[in-house]
């Protein structure tokens, strides 16, 4: 197992490199084989009516007057060693694993992520537990109750669950549980360390609306694989040995079903930890993925950068886990 | 001034709203909001606050005044900021040397002391602009401030690596070493005190000494650049993060385009700054929410201020509207902003005025007015490119833009025949493919021109890189035939030379980044302007005003769309509101709460 998961960590560092690699090209090569100049990307970065020296100044000091390879050795570099940037006054000193420097707030990216963390971890992890919950044991009861005014319901439920867009539901539980009948007014992020009981209050609407749209997803999967399960031959095996029923349905029914849910789950998981983009902005909640539309909408290259680099940090993880979790569901991965 | 997206753009009601707005809500007050304690008398109902005083009141409370804000500032350094809530915002935590009057209705324009003992006084040859500073002003940590400090914050805006977003009229306007003049933080010599061209002989005079005349010195005191900052508290790129406070406010917290909050400046002494107010015991700024989520929360009661005052989104107008206890607590005003196309006086054929005349003629008003919000949420039809609430407007319409406002195709055609293309032409068209607004514009104003066979190729560029790769590069619109250029602009600051200055002067055509898209590159534009900027005399000054939009308009360099309006909600907890006629916005250094 642990040659396993050394191999897994090593595939994962070569992954990485890469993704900053196609990143990279796609924000600062390919704009260039488009025909911008780099005088144009510095444009971007100064204000309104920018003298050409300004915009020249900018340039250089962005390095983007630098061949490409360059300028990716710097990142790599500074994302291994970390880097010192100058303030004017002083220097401020980015540490590894260093994102670059905002072109637009000129603060190091890697501090203001970090920040933004909290927000997203909580929202992510909270709203996971409620889905995987949530949407595993109506799958269960829907399956075993086939056909039933439960499953029915469930299912519709379900439907409209996946169906109806995250800003769309989230606004609705906001116009009536924070504007029109204040339950949970002020929907701002406090975290945990500072008020653990307002953290909950505060994240309760988008916790549940995150997990509405997954929840529903995860009952229909589950209710799936679940009926296919419970029709095997061994699931009969084990009923005419005698085994109890909830024997039959956890330890041998469920655990199976389990198998393709724990995948997608660790997509799932993987990818909001890197930013729930439209619950955070729905809720104006500043986590990763709020920090990613303005990094898109000012072109901040490095935040760009940082972000998707981060994001495909969790996604491997969360398939490493994956993997690691496959062999204790699943002893013939085992074997 | 760089103003943030307007896609909130909301009710109203043009000429009569302003009317119906007198009507309800009385004269008021015209000065700084007044009202001795209690806030019970001023104005109320739709359009009070545009031209009095709502809630006036010197009361203070313990209560925190929240402001929400869509997006984040540029910066909170007064040195690097252009945007217009920024500017207004300032004003807690800052003095520059001028400010605006606040006030409501049209004094809310005119430039006066802050900092400053008196405006500048200018020299014989209009080279030298010498101002006083109250000598009793002090920093947040109770120093107090020189006219060193006011120096060395015009010093450290020279450097544009470090400060690229705010304006850069020093760099162009000062003499002695200015254009060469890199910044304190790289010119270390004379005790950081490099630059020549502004003098400090004693502790509370400064002089600027310019290379060329310029009137309106005045207006670009008033810039929050020249509100002073210790060289030794200055941290350079992280000056953002605690600005040393002049202000009624100083900065308690700052998480980086999250959370800001406000504690009062226990130094700030209110009779040395006349135009701001300490009412309330905390201010804080929530960024980048949700913008429906703020128009909701202040409907609610959760939130005070919408910080951007750009008005509110479709859903809450709507609300808003159709309520009229809601509408009355709203207010209509004229946002200072014109929305317009640029047509373009160097690509052919649109390099013969006459083509752009036709242009003009058979532009349907209508259309594009209903295009970006309508009568009530986008504004009032244009026949100008200065708006109304620049100093020395004066109305006219050479292409019955208000008389004809669906299009005059005949005269369309007329002048098509006389620019040598009676059947039309082809000509494309820029415009902001991310804003709904300027899509929906670029649409319509294709459809009006094709009645006259004028064919049009619509081309859409992202708003973030619309100036710097596209639309603002006369190169590339040269290449790709694009004649006309969607646009819109406030000026940096309220008279004819700040408005027409950097859309319409030929000196200020440049290859990236460019504003005067037209490319117009008048002699008698150029000349106007020059003229404007050496007249001292302010009446004489702003008469050239409506000779330079007149001109401008000869010329058919521009086709003005609507003179923009937003509606913007009034929490009715908040006390001293009124529109600061300047911002086009609430002014927000005078605000307080209700007990």
């Amino acid at each position: 197992m642990v040659t396993f998961i050394v191999r897994r960590l090593i595939a994962t560092i070569f992954l990485l490199i890469v993704v900053s690699m196609i990143t990279f090209a796609i924000f600062f090569l390919i704009p260039r084989l488009a025909g911008q100049t780099t005088y144009q990307l510095a444009t971007q970065y100064v204000g309104r009516n920018p003298t050409p020296a300004a915009i020249l100044d900018i340039e250089t000091k962005l390095g983007l007057n630098e061949p490409i390879y360059v300028q990716y050795g710097r990142f790599l570099k500074a994302l291994v060693f970390g880097e010192h940037y100058t303030s004017g006054t002083g220097s401020t000193y980015c540490p590894p694993p260093c994102f670059g420097y905002s072109f637009k707030t000129q603060q190091p990216v890697w501090p203001q992520m970090v920040s933004d963390m909290p927000v997203t971890i909580s929202l992510a992890i909270g709203a996971a537990i409620l889905w995987l919950v949530g949407g595993v044991t109506i799958g269960v009861i829907s399956a075993l109750k086939r056909g039933t005014i439960f499953d029915r319901f469930s299912m519709g439920i379900a439907l409209a669950g996946v169906s109806l867009p995250i800003f769309f539901t989230g606004l609705i539980s906001l116009e009536l549980f924070s504007y029109k009948w204040p339950i949970f007014p002020n929907v701002t992020f406090v975290p945990f360390t500072q008020n653990p009981a307002l953290w909950a209050r505060n994240l309760v609407l988008p916790w549940v609306t995150l997990a509405f749209l997954y929840a529903a997803l995860y009952a229909r999967l589950t209710r799936a694989g679940m009926l296919e399960t419970m029709s095997e031959d061994y699931i009969r095996t084990a009923r005419a040995k005698g085994l109890q029923e909830r024997t039959v349905i956890v330890k041998h029914g469920l655990r199976a079903a389990l198998t393709p849910i724990i995948t997608i789950f660790g997509m799932d998981l993987g990818a909001l930890l890197g930013g729930a983009i439209l619950t955070e902005t729905t809720f104006s909640l500043h986590g990763l993925g709020l920090f990613t539309v303005l990094a898109v909408q000012n072109q901040d290259l490095p935040e760009i950068l940082g972000v998707t680099m981060l994001a495909a940090f969790f996604i491997v993880i969360a398939n490493l886990v994956v993997d690691i979790l496959y062999a204790v569901v699943d002893p013939r991965v085992r074997h | 001034m760089k103003r943030r997206g307007f896609t909130g753009l909301a009710a109203v009601g043009a000429v009569a709203t302003l009317a119906l707005a007198a009507c309800g809500g009385g004269s008021s007050s015209s000065s700084t909001g007044g009202g001795g304690g209690g806030g019970a008398s001023g104005p109320s109902g739709f359009n009070a606050a545009v031209n009095g005083v709502v809630n006036p009141s010197n009361q203070k409370s313990t209560g925190t005044l929240s402001f929400g804000l869509s997006s984040t500032p540029d910066s909170t350094d007064p040195g690097n900021t252009y945007y217009a809530f920024m500017w207004n915002f300032t004003r807690l935590y800052t003095m520059p040397l001028m400010t605006y009057t606040s006030a409501p209705g049209p004094a809310g324009s005119n430039v006066v002391p802050d900092l400053a003992t008196a405006p500048g006084t200018v020299s014989d040859n209009g080279l030298t602009w010498t101002y006083h500073i109250k000598p009793n002003v002090k920093f947040e940590d109770g120093t107090t401030v020189t006219s060193s400090d006011v120096k060395y914050a015009v010093e450290r805006t020279f450097d544009r690596t470090l400060f690229p977003l705010g304006p850069a009229y020093f760099t162009f306007l000062l003499g002695g070493n200015a254009a060469k003049y890199p910044g304190p933080f790289k010119d270390r010599k004379k005790n950081l005190m490099g630059l020549t061209a502004v003098d400090t002989p004693n502790p509370t005079t400064i002089v600027f000494h310019l290379a060329k005349p310029f009137a309106d010195f005045n207006y670009v005191a008033a810039i929050p650049q020249t509100a002073p900052v210790p060289p030794k508290k200055d941290t350079g790129a992280n000056y953002q993060l605690h600005p040393m406070s002049t202000g009624p406010y100083k900065f308690q917290s700052y998480q980086l385009n999250k959370q800001l909050t406000m504690v009062p400046n226990t130094f700030w002494n209110p009779a040395t700054d006349p135009q701001a107010k300490q009412l309330v015991s905390k201010v804080t700024v929530t960024m980048n929410m949700n913008a429906n989520d703020i128009d909701n929360r202040i409907l609610a009661g959760d939130l005070d201020v919408d910080m951007a005052g750009t008005g509110v989104q479709a859903a809450a107008r709507a609300k808003i509207l159709s309520s009229n206890t809601l509408k009355q607590s709203s207010d209509n005003p004229i946002s200072g902003f014109l929305w317009f196309a640029y047509l373009n006086t160097v690509v052919p054929p649109m390099n013969n005025v006459h083509c752009r005349m036709a242009v003009e003629y058979a532009a349907n008003k209508v259309n594009l007015q209903t295009a970006y919000g309508g009568p009530y949420a986008g504004g009032a039809i244009a026949s100008t490119v200065a708006p109304p609430n620049v100093v020395g407007y004066k109305k006219f319409d050479y292409y019955e833009a208000t008389t004809k406002p669906q299009g005059d195709p005949a005269k369309a055609k007329e002048q098509l025949k006389e620019c040598g293309h009676p059947n039309g032409f082809n000509i494309g068209v820029s415009y902001r493919s991310d804003r709904p607004k300027e899509v929906a514009a670029a649409t319509a104003l294709q459809q009006a021109l094709s009645q006259v066979g004028i064919k049009t190729t619509l081309h859409g560029y992202p708003a973030g890189t619309y100036y710097a790769n596209f639309a603002g590069v006369p190169k590339y619109n040269h290449q790709h035939d694009i004649g006309i250029s969607f646009g819109g602009w406030a000026p940096d600051w309220p008279d004819g030379y700040g408005f027409f200055y950097y859309i319409s002067d030929g000196a200020a055509i440049s290859p990236a980044g460019n504003t005067n898209i037209s490319e117009l590159n008048d002699p008698t534009v150029n000349s106007l302007l020059t003229k404007f900027a050496a007249t001292n005399d302010a009446t004489a000054r702003n008469a050239y005003t409506s000779q330079i939009d007149q001109q401008v308009m000869k010329q058919a360099a521009i086709l003005p769309a609507v003179y923009a309006k937003s509606l913007i909600y009034r929490a009715p907890n908040i006390t001293n509101v009124y529109v600061q006629r300047y911002y086009g916005m609430y002014n927000y250094a005078v605000l307080g709460l209700k007990s």
